[in-house]
């Protein structure tokens, strides 16, 4: 049997390191590329949104490069990737390939379906051997976010534009090679250091401005970047946006990582072992402008939004694939979220037909925005004092969703959220 | 004001339904909760070009047609009645949700749409205990200020209307009769499609989709009548009874999650698998998820697995008239000299 699965980012390491771990033998698809693309646009249904097109670039590289099983997650609804896998089935099949898809649903009440589907895939090894994989696996996906959190940070602050993305490339090989979670910790911990460093000669005061930045600005612009997860984790379906930001001099911060997302929907959270988790505090955060969940990471889009205009953001940018129903729903309300609370923001929906040129061009008229905004603001031509907050039922009366359950109280601060790592900055801190 | 924050709403207030999306799978079921609550109810104006077009000014551009009509139903009740109702419909059938866009589309109007009279807005949510129709419909109504008993006569009275309604559906009727009928509380019409074999070989078409987008003349650009003036009897996925849709669906290896995804891929099957009709077309509106994965699954199983002619249709606020005839019309050829052919049987 010969493993592969679906591009997303980084991921592929974490995913190779669990699968190889149990002793399968594993063929990680080409990189998405104009190619693989290519393939996947050409054989997906129009409407169906990006990843799915994206995902079947990638099954159909691995495939000839010899693998003949692809796991793939499923889903309950209501967001469509929850029926990738029957749609990419089918068209696996219509093109003639005999690949088997093992698809993991997630347990709904009982967990024999899944854990029958990883003794298949597995022959049968005891299921702590499998959970060492998973730890093992987790690290790796921790140590990678790791990284491309000390990435974005560095990046507008380099000196010579590049360096630390390379530093970064070099840490993510080593992690992708370390053997075991000791090893994956230390080559974690060598590659943060690598990369901060490259950032150093400007911020130490060498002398040496930082190339991304305008002359005279020593803090960069923040930006939250929020919308869906496979658009934000992977730079070739969002053309790189994190790197042209930094490199435009502005600090990124991811809503989502991986592995936030793996937290929230695979453990603590669906075990209700977390009173208060990351997904109370950002529904909370929305419920004046949203009031339901509404599938995928819509309701997230709204709540991180406010969250970050509360830490002081400069700006939001949405990222989300063309046709996605969830960000459709946050894209109609974050205009208005903008306007409350003093927070510009800007949605971008991608495909495979989104140029270049037209993404850079909205992405520096957007920097340019908020680096006048920042200046005004500085001076007191603009003042910075949102509306008043939103209560869930103002103006019309009935807002307030009969048997809605418990809702926010969205006038209170956010309790901190803790976070190994790199400082408290990257958590939700209350102002 | 009533406790619960709704406006309070003497007897005879006028309570605003907007003509669109789930309208077309509710509407006797909100017509009479309402009514034995002593509200009147006003539905808007039938999709018109112009509603479609103010509705499209206020909705984002990605959103879909059915949504942006919604919108523009919404406007059309402004200044007309004393409140607006907008259910947030989650789920009508256990392990399955509708829409995300109908999810959260009570927040995109209240965010999106000025000056808007009182919004009543209840969650019907038939996945979490205690959130379903019935249960939902019991709190609207002592929110509004009525007793428990009549609230739970009038969420009875709304079922019965539903049931009778879904029935005169699954016999063939258009919607306005069913909604007719179910409001007049007569019985229903004993003749089913099923059993009616087509007059002189007419070639029977399955028209399978969303039910707002197989009922709103306004948003699908009259499609049955132009398929009924091409010769063609039209039968829908709307005609087929849950029960139908259950086995159907039961039998996938896995069933899909969307309610009306559910019943399509369920029609889908059954017409194909029982030689219940000569043609196929899926009605998809421009950017519809659900029915991106739905209608692909559907057209590439009905391709590899019969000879059944099928043909996606996909509707925007775009969409030219004569476009569609075109297609239409080809598509209708194709079937009689298919007739000929074959001698009557298609196959």
């Amino acid at each position: 049997m010969k493993v592969t699965f679906a591009h997303m980012g980084n991921l592929w390491i974490t995913v190779k390191t669990i699968l190889e771990d149990l002793g399968l033998e594993v063929v990680v698809p080409p990189r998405p590329s104009r190619h693989s693309l290519d393939i996947g646009v050409r054989h997906s249904p129009e409407f169906a949104c990006f990843p799915l097109k994206m995902n079947i670039g990638d099954y159909v590289g691995a495939i000839e490069k010899g693998a003949d099983t692809i796991v793939m997650v499923g889903g309950i609804g209501p967001c469509r990737l929850g029926h990738y896998a029957q749609v990419q089935m089918e068209i696996l099949k219509d093109l003639g390939y005999q690949a088997e898809m093992v698809i993991l649903e997630p347990p709904r009440g009982h967990f024999s379906a899944l854990l029958d589907k990883i003794r298949y895939l597995t022959g049968n090894k005891p299921l702590s051997r499998v959970v060492r994989a998973l730890r093992f696996g987790w690290e790796k996906l921790y140590s990678l976010d790791c990284l491309d959190r000390a990435l974005v940070k560095t990046r507008p602050l380099e000196p010579v534009p590049g360096t630390a993305g390379s530093a970064h490339r070099r840490a993510v090989a080593a992690v992708a090679e370390a053997g075991g979670i000791e090893a994956t910790r230390r080559a974690t911990e060598a590659g943060v250091a690598a990369i901060l460093a490259a950032g150093e000669t400007a911020g130490g005061g060498s002398g040496q401005p930082a190339a991304g930045l305008p002359a005279g600005t020593r803090t960069p612009l923040r930006v939250g970047i929020v919308g869906e997860v496979f658009m934000v984790a992977e730079p070739f379906a969002n053309l790189d946006l994190e790197r042209r930001l930094g490199e435009m001099g502005v600090e990124v911060t991811r809503a989502l990582y991986v592995s936030d997302w793996v937290r929230a929907n695979l453990f603590l959270d669906t075990l209700r072992l977390k009173r208060r988790s990351r997904q109370t505090i950002v529904k909370q955060a929305a419920s004046p402008y949203l009031g339901h969940f509404v599938g995928g990471e819509g309701l997230e889009s709204v709540g991180e939004s406010v969250i970050y205009s509360r830490q002081g953001y400069d700006g939001v940018i949405h990222v989300a694939p063309f046709t996605c129903m969830p960000e459709i729903v946050a894209t109609s309300l974050l205009p208005e979220v903008g306007r409350d609370l003093g927070l510009p923001n800007m949605s971008l929906f991608l495909d495979e037909h989104t140029g270049d040129a037209g993404l850079a061009t909205r992405l520096e008229a957007f920097v340019d925005l908020l680096a006048r905004r920042r200046a005004r603001l500085k001076t007191g031509a603009e003042v910075a004092a949102p509306r008043p907050l939103r209560k869930p039922s103002t103006g019309h009366t009935c807002w307030k969703s009969l048997a809605g359950g418990r809702r926010g109280s969205e006038g209170k601060p956010c309790v901190p959220w803790d976070r190994r790592g790199l400082g408290d900055d990257q958590g939700y801190r209350g102002r | 004001m009533s406790p619960g924050g709704i406006p309070f709403l003497g007897k005879g207030a006028v309570i605003g339904l907007p003509r669109a999306l789930l309208h077309y799978e509710l509407y006797p079921f909100w017509r009479a909760l309402f009514e034995t609550l002593d509200l009147e109810v006003a539905v808007s104006a039938p999709t018109s070009r112009d509603l479609i077009e103010s509705g499209a000014k206020r909705a984002v551009d990605e959103a879909c047609l059915p949504v942006k009509a919604y919108y523009g139903h919404v406007m059309a009740l402004r200044d007309k009645v004393d409140a607006v109702f907008m259910p947030r419909v989650v789920s009508l059938h256990r392990g399955t949700y509708t829409c995300p866009k109908l999810l959260g589309l009570p927040d995109m109007i209240r965010h999106n749409v000025g000056r808007l009279p009182p919004a009543i807005v209840a969650d019907f949510d038939e996945t979490k205990r205690g959130r379903g129709l019935g249960e939902t419909g019991v709190a609207l109504g002592r929110r509004l200020g009525k007793s428990g008993r009549q609230a739970r006569e009038a969420v009875a009275a709304g079922f019965e209307a539903l049931n009778a309604f879904r029935r005169a559906l699954w016999a063939g009727v258009s919607f306005e009769e069913a909604a007719a009928l179910a409001a007049r509380g007569e019985g229903v019409p004993t003749a089913d499609w099923r059993d009616v074999t087509t007059p002189n070989g007419h070639p029977r078409v399955a028209l399978v989709g969303h039910a707002y987008n197989i009922f709103d003349p306004g948003v699908n650009l009259d499609l049955v009548r132009k398929l009924r003036g091409l010769g063609c009897r039209v039968v829908t996925s709307e005609m087929l009874s849950d029960e139908e849709v259950r086995v159907e669906s039961e039998a996938m290896p896995k069933e899909i999650f969307w309610s009306s995804g559910r019943r399509i891929m369920a029609a889908v099957k059954r017409f194909r698998r029982d030689g219940l009709v000569d043609g196929m077309i899926h009605i998809i509106s421009f950017a519809c998820g659900p029915d991106s994965m739905v209608g692909e699954i559907a057209e590439r199983e009905t391709r590899r697995e019969s000879a059944l002619p099928y043909m996606a249709l996909t509707i925007d606020e775009h969409t030219a008239e004569a476009g569609l005839v075109t297609r239409l019309e080809a598509f209708a050829d194709m079937l009689w000299r298919r007739r000929r052919k074959t001698g009557g049987t298609y196959r």
